[in-house]
């Protein structure tokens, strides 16, 4: 009866939900744009990962007779800083602290946005207005000001830069969530696992948490991008980490700026990097939710 | 020579997954006046034969590979854009499926009405704001006069409905497109609509292209059937013919799949086993036979041309006494096509070229047997 | 209609008052003495004591948050510890200036976005689209202040075209009426400084406008192709309307609603972009004022701006959505 059963397995749930991932990743691995994000994530990462490995400066001391030597200098691919030591090195470095807080902030911002929103889209009605009204409050104080004004008042530190980053993307997930959770608790295959007698608790994990996963990774890729900008804001206004002397791009530029003139290089290579690793996230999310959701595609 | 005339159309869609084969080379005309029924499944091209007349496929996929299409003579696949754009409207008016879409929600009724007639005509928007009113008292909308100031939303999908056909018929055009006209509204309101259509195009003398999967429309509405199957004719004949006499599997099998009342003539419910051909490979044999009962070995091979069911000296393409055509290699005999299955003794449909033939299901000839060696649904399935 | 907008006023209020509560403790319930802060290195405990009670730091918290509401409502917003002058009149006075910089950037972002977006739709299959998808892109990625410094550089350091910083050139001397440069200048009668703040313009509204202006043209993209596959489009072209009806009518009509709400939810961007685009420039407005305020612990007056920005970014969205309802007859007749 392989004719007639046909349709009935295209119904089955479990592997519609299978066949997603893995097609969405088949998709993926076709993306040309979402492969070049990639590539640029690994470099990224491997920068990051090994700079040790790959320079053999110190990114915090410099001799101050070797500064500011131009790039191509022997020794010196990309030149030298205010105090001599060398820029490609402290660009290593500096995505260390770029991975580092962009992820692990991206995850506070998941971890408190995903459990008000899992929350308030699980149960909905009281509950779920409490949380979204707190989460408006949220969303009402613009991005990068409320890491700002989370730094100012936590002081300066690298936990307290991720908390502040992860703090402006929680309402943002929290708000996805709960409107996909929203949605799936009303959807057909929903209201049949309800209706076969599945518990609250199954549906939310079994059913409704994989369904809606989907457009959270998206927008968690996203803002891994979002993440480095601000991370870089904070240390361009001088929020950043609070030994001056570590490599963070955004420290790093705020120092180059009066030598705009003298030494432009000091702003172009750290802007490039970050600029290159932002795109490579957002080539990324784009990607994703073109494979996660082929409706989209155009 | 008929008022529109479709000689051997083809239309392709180019996408990412390749080439779509949406249709296949059709032949028909529609008399002045004449009211034709386009039947098929979802996705047998019906549709995408009206938008391809109307030059509406959507750009740049959908294309035009062959084939002429002419309106009173009038090469409509020639014509220019904007002359073409010209006869939209004026000379062929379309009326899609579903009215809660297909009415712009941010515009009045009587902006959309207007414009239309000012497109079309030298009218000035007082005149056309009477036609308008006009048109819709001529639908059966109370109030015309207030409910043109009103938004789509503001009416019932019935309603609404109607308003399209008062659009449509707003420059009253020679050849009327209904896609699917009732298809998403309430079956009470359905017989109203239909009405209405018939009454209006009856007395404006339209000709009506009237699409539908449902048997049971066309056959209070249309002179005359063209069945249609992964984008083939597959039979056409005026209306009475094909009820009384389907000659085709795919039309008998049509006929089985929906319940009736006159059920005492052995009419006992048959599906059609499996679903449509993938229409992303290019068609080869007759395209219905994988799911067909009357297979010989020739349709795996070779699609069989629509001729007359029985000799004519000459062949009439429109009007109620058209010939009556089928494309079919083994037609269904009249006791078969009753019972909806093949019955003659020791029959065994043909299996797929090259596949391998169970000796069990040889020897005990069986209909559901056979039936499972195919593979093709599930080589699309695959693809998926 | 006037129901709506009386509901969305209504639902606005929970959320400053939210907002009050939260601002509130930041101060009083997270670690870190304001009263210590403010005296820094000078502080013993017998000042800290004082400054605590001068604050009103020893009354029962909810006692504090009353007082500050009270003190809210009556539009006082607090006096800089630094000057002393309540917060509310420096903030008047450099507020215009982030207003002309935010709106010249909206204005570049929509000006230049809503075209391109629409550009890029009408031309899906050529090569147009993609150059459209690079800028957006390059749009969303480069930081504000990584893009003002090379504007700064490129356009001001080596082409000398733009000027690099500030509000207008220091040797001219403008009276402040509304603090608004371009029409304080005008007002004096100098068409020539108008040309000049006008030209102090460009770079900052352009780097701050990059990442709106990518945004926006992203959605007025998207928002075009999906109209542009709606079945009432379908039917506007059956009707034999011209294509360009069929885009102005039709299309752009419906493509906007979407955008609209966008361009309000940008404002929010802007407002912290501004915080630095102000800084990179050295443009007076209040996001240099608050950056500034930080570095000198003044704390009221970063909790009272981003009190005040995130009230402007509620007022933004509230006219946006009335706007939005404008636009839109299944509100507006709801």
């Amino acid at each position: 009866m392989t004719a007639t059963a046909t349709p009935a397995r295209r119904a089955a749930p479990a592997r519609a939900s299978r066949g997603l991932w893995r097609d969405a990743l088949v998709r993926l691995t076709r993306n040309g744009p979402a492969l070049l994000g990639m590539f640029f994530i690994v470099v990224f990462v491997l920068a990051a990962v090994l700079a040790p490995v790959i320079s053999p400066y110190d990114p915090i001391a410099g001799s101050l007779a070797n500064r500011l030597q131009a790039p191509g200098t022997a020794g010196h691919v990309l030149g030298t800083d205010l105090q001599g030591r060398d820029e490609l090195t402290r660009i290593l470095y500096g995505a260390r602290i770029s991975l580092q807080v962009g992820v692990i902030s991206v995850l506070m911002g998941l971890a408190i946005g995903g459990t008000l929103g899992a929350i308030a889209g699980a149960f909905g009605g009281a509950v779920d207005n409490v949380i979204m009204r707190i989460v408006d409050v949220l969303l009402a104080i613009p991005g990068i000001l409320l890491a700002i004004g989370i730094v100012a008042w936590l002081d300066r530190g690298l936990p307290q830069i991720m908390l502040a980053v992860g703090m402006t993307n929680a309402p943002i997930f929290a708000r996805i969530l709960r409107g996909s959770l929203l949605a799936l608790r009303e959807s057909d295959f929903v209201v049949a696992a309800r209706s076969i007698g599945a518990t609250p608790l199954r549906l939310l994990l079994r059913h409704m948490l994989p369904n809606a996963l989907t457009s959270l990774i998206v927008a968690a890729t996203l803002a891994l991008a979002t993440a480095i900008i601000d991370v870089a804001g904070l240390g361009f206004l001088g929020l950043g980490p609070p030994d001056p002397r570590t490599a963070e791009w955004g420290t790093m530029l705020t120092d180059s700026t009066k030598y705009l003139r003298e030494a432009p290089y000091l702003i172009f290579f750290p802007g490039v990097a970050i600029v290159i690793s932002a795109i490579g996230f957002n080539l990324l999310g784009d990607g994703l939710r073109e494979s996660l959701d082929p409706r989209l595609r155009r | 020579m008929a008022l529109l005339e479709v000689r051997d159309l083809v239309v392709r869609f180019r996408t990412h997954d390749g080439t779509i084969y949406a249709v296949n080379g059709i032949t028909f005309d529609v008399e002045a006046g004449e009211t034709l029924g386009l039947v098929g499944e979802s996705g047998c091209g019906k549709s995408v034969t009206n938008l391809a007349i109307m030059r509406l496929l959507p750009k740049p996929a959908g294309r035009i590979e062959r084939g002429r299409v002419t309106l009173d003579g009038v090469d409509l696949i020639a014509l220019p854009e904007s002359e073409i754009r010209e006869m939209r409207g004026r000379d062929v008016a379309m009326i899609f499926q579903d009215p809660m879409t297909s009415l712009n929600p941010v515009l009045t009724i009587e902006e959309q009405m207007v414009e239309t007639i000012v497109a079309h005509r030298a009218a000035t928007r007082a005149d056309a704001r009477k036609r308008a009113v006009e048109l819709l008292g001529m639908v059966g909308i109370p109030h015309p006069e207030t409910r043109l100031r009103s938004y789509p939303h503001q009416f019932s999908g019935g309603m609404r409905q109607r308003v399209m056909i008062a659009m449509a018929l707003a420059l009253e055009p020679k050849l009327l497109i209904a896609d699917e006209p009732t298809t998403a509204l309430d079956v009470t309101i359905q017989a109203q609509v239909l009405e209405l259509l018939k009454d209006l195009t009856a007395r404006l003398g339209t000709a009506v292209i009237l699409i539908t999967h449902d048997l049971g429309v066309v056959a209070g509405m249309a002179e005359r059937i063209n069945v249609m199957y992964a984008g083939f004719i597959v039979e056409t004949a005026p209306t009475p013919d094909l009820f009384a006499r389907p000659s085709h599997p795919y039309t008998v099998g049509l006929l089985h799949s929906i319940p009736r009342v006159d059920a005492a003539e052995g009419g006992e419910l048959v599906p059609i086993e499996g679903v449509p051909p993938d229409q992303r490979r290019a068609p080869v044999g007759c395209p219905f036979a994988p799911r067909c009962a009357w297979r010989v070995e020739a349709c795996w091979a070779d699609n069989p041309p629509l001729v007359p069911l029985e000799p004519v000296s000459r062949l009439v393409a429109t009007g109620p006494g058209a010939t009556h055509q089928i494309a079919c290699h083994n037609p269904p005999l009249p006791d078969e096509a009753r019972t909806g299955r093949p019955t003659r003794p020791g029959f065994v449909a043909a299996p797929p070229p090259g596949a391998v033939i169970d000796e069990l299901a040889v020897a005990t000839p069986d209909v559901e047997a056979t039936l499972v060696e195919f593979p093709t649904t599930d080589a699309r399935e695959e693809r998926r | 209609m006037a129901k709506y907008i009386v509901r969305r006023i209504l639902s606005a209020i929970p959320v400053l008052f939210g907002l009050s509560i939260v601002l509130f403790s930041f101060i009083h319930l997270l670690p870190g003495d304001p009263a210590a802060a403010l005296l820094g290195q000078h502080a013993t405990p017998e000042l800290t004591a004082k400054i605590r009670q001068q604050l009103g730091l020893d009354q029962p918290l909810y006692v504090q948050y009353l007082q500050y509401l009270t003190q809210l409502l009556h539009g006082d917003l607090g006096k800089s510890v630094i000057n002393n002058r309540p917060v509310i009149t420096d903030f008047a006075t450099r507020f215009p200036g982030t207003v002309e910089l935010t709106l010249a950037a909206l204005l570049f972002a929509v000006g230049i976005g809503i075209p391109l977006g629409r550009f890029a739709a009408r031309h899906t299959q050529g090569w147009q689209d993609g150059v459209v998808t690079v800028i957006s892109l390059f749009g969303i990625s480069i930081p504000i202040f990584v893009l003002g410094l090379t504007l700064q550089y490129v356009l001001s350091v080596q082409l000398h075209w733009l000027p690099t910083s500030g509000r207008l050139d220091p040797r001219t001397t403008i009276p402040s009426v509304t603090n608004f440069m371009l029409i304080d200048t005008l007002l004096a009668g100098r068409p020539d400084a108008f040309v000049d703040a006008l030209r102090h313009l460009i770079l900052p509204a352009i780097a701050l406008g990059s990442i709106p202006l990518a945004i926006i043209t992203r959605i007025t993209r998207a928002s075009v192709l999906d109209v542009n596959n709606e079945d009432y489009v379908r039917t506007a072209r059956a009707k034999g309307l011209t294509e360009r009806r069929v885009d102005d009518r039709h299309i752009m009509r419906n493509a906007w609603l979407p955008v609209v709400t966008v361009i309000g939810l940008q404002v929010g961007g802007l407002l912290a972009g501004a915080v630095i685009t102000e800084t990179v420039f050295s443009w007076n407005g209040v996001g240099r004022w608050v950056v500034e305020a930080i570095q000198d612990h003044d704390y009221f007056v970063v909790q009272s701006s981003i009190l005040i920005f995130a009230f402007i970014f509620l007022a933004v969205n509230l006219i946006v959505d009335i706007g939005y309802a404008y636009l839109n007859p299944r509100i507006r007749y709801a």
